[in-house]
């Protein structure tokens, strides 16, 4: 049996009664304060995703400060806590990402959000996933991101391979009936799962597959495709390009005056910064929207997608884009899992995610098992340039104006 | 057969634009011997300089190209004699290396700072128009990048050629103990060699902007391009950039459009391993070898 001697034991006492007394006062001084949730993660805040990185990071920095400053917090099972976001730029380069994410984790970090671009979000979702936190993102969808077996990363995108589920119907209400299709993709996870997704679906639906352009993944000039494209010409030409990428092809398209009837593209003609460059020329580009501001949806926190809209409005200056009501929601989606699981324990709120099905404003959200976003409730619909603003042009029920179809020449365009 | 000529004259007008942006590494290269891998933020400088002229008074960027050379060749000078001349003395030109890799990330920090991150675009009026003849189409932009490649490139051939300032830098190039024996300040031609680099990267900026969207990441490409034109071409001579840079323009839309526009990037680097192998100096060789 072990023993201990007098001293050691006036040693062990005198010890503890020490640290107490010195420790009591932070104790009750950190009972005072109100607990928080801390939030981590990497956003390319600079480099070469930045523009649509920056807007991922305003939507999670405007849901943080709605939600502590204008509701005074989220209370979960009982207690009120007030949120804090502890982001870091990556600058664009996955591999720095990795270092600050696993940085992150090392200072107790439990809850993740996603960066942008799937090449920095994959890398990123394995260290979270061997740590055993939840990542919530909306800036990666390649499938690559959603076929590993994670079990902690969800997605608000669906996969890039299920993106065109909607595009594709969309093209079959068109009329006149366009009948052959081209896709340009650049050589990276995103756009090349993405345009496999496209390629796949427009096969099945009857469209025939008149060409599939591979670009690197960062492109200086496209002339020699645009003249296979003049050479060849599609009724639709889809690319599934990055927004810089897009706006390059767009340019070149219209000073080369090389025209197809539809041009569609998932990245780039949402961004202002885009249509404003391309002025008229933008009209009638097609291009995959996952929000608007006009949107009906809801949520408890909010109000309305709109009444988002008019808060982000009043604190930031760079003008909204599907991506900041994504980044927004994945937050809500947090605070809602929380509140189900009644519990701020990682393992505990992933599970409540892997069930959730919740409203927000940027719709109703709902993961695959895999993690991916419901492709029915979380896909694409359909919008088009019209006078310099995005216009939805599909589905239905979501309409804000009418398609125009077969686009205008570029040197007719308005 | 139109195809094929298409091709042809793609790859010129974008190798015109290579050629442009590629000649100031070549001239600071041949001279100096430095490897400035600071090259492509000179270039995306010039094509702020632009970007703000053409933004905030609506002048247009072939227009403010004297303006631009002007500002960049005083920036190039200062940067010389200020840092890299230091980091010579004290070190040696490999110090030059390193010490043009760390400026050329605190500038593009400083262009995140100042420009944001968004890409930004020139779109003068006649961005949007093209030429077609004879079922070839090419844009203005890009014709009007190749002329004024042309133009620049045939100035500083003069330059160098027929003025003091030319002689004088060609003189240090080749022997620069003889040129100071002869009362040459080596250290104000590195400096004047320098700031005509950076003049022309600068005009390079100037007609980047009106072709391609770009933002502060895109220096990398730049310097990378004049890297591989200046190797295929040869180094301290405009000639020597010119034909790298049409090589590579016509090496990029031959691939794009023959084996595919996925490769361009892969064959580049293929030709640079081969001419490296074959012949290191380049196609005309090192313009101020032969004396040294």
């Amino acid at each position: 049996m072990p023993t201990i001697d007098r001293r050691r034991f006036m040693e062990t006492v005198g010890s503890a009664a020490a640290a107490t007394a010195v420790g009591a006062p932070f104790v009750r001084r950190a009972d005072a304060q109100a607990k928080k949730i801390i939030f981590g993660g990497s956003v390319p805040a600079s480099g070469r995703a930045a523009e649509t990185g920056l807007n991922v990071q305003n939507g999670y920095l405007t849901a943080v400060k709605y939600i502590n400053e204008v509701l005074g917090g989220v209370e979960i099972a009982g207690e009120k806590y007030q949120l804090e976001l502890r982001l870091v730029d990556d600058a664009s380069d996955p591999a720095r990402a990795t270092t600050l994410v696993q940085r992150l984790i090392d200072e107790g970090v439990d809850f993740f959000l996603g960066s942008f671009g799937s090449n920095i979000v994959l890398p990123t979702a394995a260290i979270t996933e061997r740590a055993e936190k939840p990542m919530v993102q909306s800036g990666g969808g390649s499938d690559q991101i959603f076929t590993q077996g994670y079990k902690y990363m969800f997605g608000m995108f669906p996969r890039a391979s299920r993106q065109f589920i909607s595009s594709v119907a969309f093209f079959k209400t068109i009329q006149p009936s366009p009948k052959t299709i081209s896709v340009i993709m650049t050589n990276d996870a995103f756009s090349k799962t993405n345009a496999e997704g496209a390629i796949k679906d427009s096969k099945a639906a009857g469209f025939e597959i008149l060409e599939s352009y591979q670009l690197p993944e960062q492109i200086t000039d496209v002339s020699s495709v645009l003249a296979s494209i003049r050479a060849k010409t599609p009724d639709i030409l889809i690319c599934t390009t990055h927004d810089v990428n897009s706006l390059l092809i767009s340019r070149q398209m219209a000073s080369s005056n090389t025209n197809v009837s539809l041009l569609y593209q998932t990245l780039g003609p949402q961004l202002a910064t885009y249509r404003e460059t391309l002025g008229k020329f933008a009209n009638a580009i097609a291009v995959q929207m996952y929000w608007d501001p006009r949107s009906p949806y809801k949520d408890p926190y909010f109000g309305t997608a709109a009444s988002f809209f008019e808060y982000y409005k009043a604190n930031n200056q760079r003008p909204i884009a599907y991506h900041t009501a994504g980044g927004a929601a994945c937050i809500v989606t947090y605070l809602e899992a929380m509140k189900a699981a009644k519990s701020v324990k990682p393992a505990a709120v992933r599970d409540a995610l892997a069930k959730i099905d919740v409203d927000t404003v940027y719709g109703r959200v709902k993961f695959t098992p895999e993690g991916d976003g419901d492709p029915l409730l979380l896909g694409p619909a359909i919008g088009q340039v019209q006078k310099g603003i995005v216009e939805l042009i599909f589905p239905e029920a979501a309409k804000t104006g009418a398609l125009i179809y077969p686009s205008p020449k570029w040197n007719e365009k308005v | 057969m139109s195809l094929i000529l298409q091709t042809i004259a793609d790859g010129l007008v974008l190798g015109g634009l290579y050629s442009l942006a590629a000649v100031g590494f070549s001239l600071i290269f041949g001279v100096m011997n430095v490897v400035n891998l600071s090259h492509g933020v000179l270039v995306l400088i010039g094509a702020y300089i632009s970007y703000t002229l053409w933004h905030v008074f609506g002048l247009d960027p072939l227009l403010s190209i004297p303006l631009n050379m002007a500002a960049l060749f005083a920036f190039g000078y200062v940067y010389q004699r200020g840092i890299i001349q230091l980091a010579v003395d004290r070190s040696s030109l490999l110090a030059s290396m390193l010490v043009t890799f760390g400026i050329a990330l605190v500038l593009r920090n400083v262009l995140v700072l100042v420009f944001s991150p968004d890409f930004k675009n020139v779109t003068p009026s006649y961005a949007f128009n093209s030429l077609t003849f004879a079922g070839i189409t090419l844009d203005f932009v890009r014709i009007s990048a190749l002329g004024a490649s042309l133009v620049l490139l045939t100035v500083l051939t003069a330059v160098l050629r027929w003025t003091a300032i030319g002689r004088v830098i060609r003189a240090t190039a080749q022997q620069e103990l003889a040129a100071r024996l002869c009362g040459v300040d080596a250290r104000h031609v590195y400096g004047l060699t320098f700031g005509v680099s950076a003049a022309f990267a600068g005009a390079s900026g100037a007609i980047l902007g009106i072709v391609v969207p770009f933002a502060p990441p895109d220096e990398a490409i730049w310097t990378i391009n004049a890297f591989v034109v200046v190797t295929l071409g040869g180094v301290g001579s405009p000639a020597g950039a010119l034909i790298g840079g049409l090589l590579l323009g016509l090496i990029s839309t031959f691939t794009s459009q023959f084996i595919g526009p996925a490769f361009p990037n892969a064959m580049m680097f293929l030709i640079l391993v081969l001419m490296l192998l074959i012949r290191p100096a380049g196609l005309l060789g090192n313009a101020f070898s032969g004396s040294r």
